[in-house]
């Protein structure tokens, strides 16, 4: 019952994420960060089965800053790095034991001067979205969302859109996620916000 | 484990029951169709009866005028619908005898058919059911029932094995549905009209004579009975034999 | 009045009517459930389990009896009154069966219940709640309150728990003395009082942007728009739900019927005048 949301705004994008670690009927984290920064304007969120997920996203962050080092510098574009985490997800489903994880990816296009949000599931399936959820989550804030989004929204509107959604889901529910982690992904790289 | 009771031969009791599995349901196929239209309403069936793939019957009637110029069908299992019109037509006839003769109306008829399924509610007739009439006003009409007695009045409504095939071309060509008007840019639609008798009449003949090209449980004949206010008749085409 | 409530009991019909129900060998022999039809059960140890067999198509999908599911409904309270929306598709596994179905049952003209779930049941036993409420007047002189109301249906599914009863009903209405009232009863028996729910495959959707915009000072105007509102986003959103939305509004003086909006039309007029939608194109 993890929430990753994200929002694409005119010039930047917002990743939420639950702060939440269950297991069973317990919780045993309450400030945990379901992301991971890929590069200067990249970042992936994840869910999905517990193990596969970090591993998952650890591996991600450490192919993409490789090819940064052999590349000389040059930093992997939203695009290439999205087709990049899906090229692996495809390539691990038909192994024995495919990772079941699930990802957003925030990113800043610094050729474009573009804000992108990349929703990508474990089978493989790619998606650029203005506004994109996982798991139970998507059931409320995709409605939400469908109404109150506007393509033009500033980080402010962004922020507002994004405490609609959050409050939706503590109303209805069933489990306390603890609050979210929320990032930005903008021109000036990756940084946390505090709500 | 099919113990039984020591005791005397002739009394001896099973404690379990020997049946595995009851299954009492069979699909007959067959598919029918009603339109309703301005002061007619016609109830369109196949004539084919089939059990798995071998054919029963190529002439087995399946629609029935059950009285009150009311014209009735129920496709599926086709024991459970003769069961369901036959106690049906056996409840109007106490109706006359006990109301001085007076008229059943059709919205009456569909309450009273909704009670009959429903009372088998949890040992289902496996049946789709139409009925059709003419209203109280005078005007055409179809009523459909779901196998336990769920209803609603329609305009058209296809049953049975190929209802899925008959059913979007009844909404294109009966309720105009995503038809527009010609160089409206698809902003204008086709407003609605009641259809006549011999148009209603070639649609049914071009959905059954399609479905029997398609679905291997439609075939053999065509039956289809229109009500008037001259009452009902009925009117057979051929439909392909294979 | 007990001659009128006992026309309708099964003891009292005439004998050859008697004959002939006797003869399909009906459950009513026992007279447990008061004022309520016979019932057929198959002659076999547990019914149920031939009933889920024959008839529920997310344990067997080959079960040759589908019942219509898959649904949108709403109802909240307001300042007003009673704002009622629902979608009117019905859905057998992939198939529509229906884009047209009426998923809100006038009870009487004081009393709307709305349908999700087994469609049969919703109806059977609401227009049934109906005859009761009937009852109650001719009895007592006096109006049936919603809260009695909804607790005779409810009380009613409970005798029939776990029989494969599937029902998830919003009964609403207006006394004097409860002023505007919605009650959630379903088949599980819960019966609750509230002033917003959202039942059906489509609830998430449909919660999602009314408790957005939902509150108590709502006019009668903003109101409708936000039913018919927050069904549009879960036909849009739910597979399961769509064809059209059909509105409803109920103050002291009853229910009135505001309307069928198709949802083919009515997306693409909110997306233009709203702005909104902006993960479609066009």
């Amino acid at each position: 019952m993890d929430v990753v949301l994200g929002i694409r705004l005119k010039d930047c994008t917002l990743i939420a994420t639950s702060k939440s670690v269950t297991r069973g009927i317990s919780v045993l984290k309450e400030d945990d960060d379901k992301t991971r920064i890929l590069n200067e304007h990249n970042l992936i969120a994840f869910t999905g089965e517990a193990g596969d997920t970090v591993q998952f996203a650890e591996y991600i962050q450490a192919n993409i800053q490789l090819y940064s080092m052999r590349e000389n510098d040059i930093e992997l574009s939203p695009k290439a790095t999205a087709s990049f985490v899906r090229n692996q997800l495809a390539t691990s489903l038909r192994t024995r034991k495919p990772y079941q994880v699930n990802v957003l990816i925030g990113g800043f296009d610094t050729k474009t001067g573009k804000p992108t949000l990349n929703y990508i599931d474990y089978i493989g399936t790619q998606a650029i979205l203005p506004y994109a959820a996982h798991g139970y989550a998507a059931f409320y804030c995709m409605s939400l969302l469908d109404k109150h989004y506007r393509p033009e929204m500033e980080l402010n509107d962004g922020l507002k859109l994004l405490e609609m959604s959050i409050k939706e889901l503590q109303t209805r529910m069933p489990m306390d996620f603890k609050g979210v982690i929320v990032k930005v992904i903008d021109k000036e790289g990756i940084r946390k916000i505090d709500v | 484990m099919n113990s039984t009771v020591a005791s005397e031969y002739s009394s001896e009791i099973h404690t379990t029951p020997i049946e595995h599995r009851f299954n009492p349901y069979s699909d007959n196929g067959g598919t029918v169709l009603g339109i309703a239209g301005k002061d007619f309403a016609v109830l369109a069936g196949d004539t084919r009866q089939v059990e798995g793939y071998s054919i029963n019957s190529r002439y087995e009637q399946k629609i029935f005028n059950v009285g009150d110029d009311i014209v009735m069908t129920a496709n599926g299992f086709a024991a459970d619908g003769s069961a369901l019109i036959d106690r049906f037509r056996n409840q109007l006839k106490w109706y006359k005898f006990d109301h001085n003769n007076k008229k059943l109306s059709v919205a009456s008829s569909a309450r009273y058919i909704r009670h009959l399924l429903y009372s088998k509610r949890f040992f289902p007739y496996y049946v789709s059911t139409l009925i059709a009439g003419l209203d109280d006003e005078g005007k055409g009409c179809v009523y459909s029932f779901d196998p336990v007695g769920s209803y609603e009045r329609e305009q058209c409504r296809a049953g049975g094995a190929a209802a899925s095939l008959i059913m979007p071309f009844l909404d294109n060509q009966v309720n105009f549905k995503n038809q527009y008007q010609p160089g409206s840019d698809g902003t204008e639609k086709k407003p609605l009209r009641y259809l006549e008798l011999d148009e209603v009449l070639e649609l049914v003949k071009d959905a059954f004579s399609s479905a029997t090209e398609r679905h291997i449980q439609v075939g053999d004949g065509l039956e289809i009975f229109i009500v008037t206010k001259e009452g009902v008749r009925t009117e057979y085409y051929p439909l392909k034999r294979d | 009045m007990n001659t009128i409530a006992s026309q309708f009991n099964n003891n009292n019909r005439n004998h050859v009517h008697h004959e002939i129900n006797e003869s399909n060998g009906g459950y009513g022999g026992v007279d447990k459930l008061e004022l309520t039809p016979t019932m057929t059960l198959p002659p076999i140890s547990q019914p149920t389990d031939f009933l889920r067999a024959h008839t529920d198509d997310a344990t067997n999908p080959d079960c040759k009896i589908k019942i219509a599911h898959g649904t949108t409904t709403l109802a909240f309270r307001y300042k007003k009154g009673i704002v009622i929306a629902v979608d009117s598709r019905a859905s057998q596994g992939n198939w529509t069966a229906s884009q047209t179905v009426h998923k809100v049952i006038r009870i009487n003209p004081m009393l709307l219940g709305t349908m999700a779930g087994g469609a049969a049941d919703c109806q059977y036993w609401e227009t049934w709640l109906g005859t009761q409420c009937r009852l109650h007047e001719l009895r007592e002189k006096e109006r049936i309150s919603v809260a009695a109301a909804s607790k005779i249906l409810s009380n009613l599914i409970y005798e029939y728990k776990g029989m494969g009863l599937s029902m998830g009903t919003m009964i609403c209405g207006f006394t004097k003395k409860e002023g505007p009232t919605v009650y959630y009863v379903d088949s599980d028996g819960t019966r609750l009082k509230g002033d917003l729910f959202c039942v059906g495959s489509g609830q998430t959707f449909a919660y999602g942007v009314l408790d957005s915009e939902y509150k108590w000072d709502l006019t009668e105007e903003e109101a409708l728009y936000l039913g018919k509102r927050s069904i549009l986003a879960a036909a849009h959103r739910d597979a399961y739900s769509g064809g059209t939305v059909n509105l409803y509004h109920i103050t002291e003086e009853g229910w009135t019927y505001h309307g069928n909006y198709d949802v083919g039309d009515l997306f693409w007029e909110v997306k233009s005048q709203e702005k909104s939608f902006n993960n479609v194109d066009g």
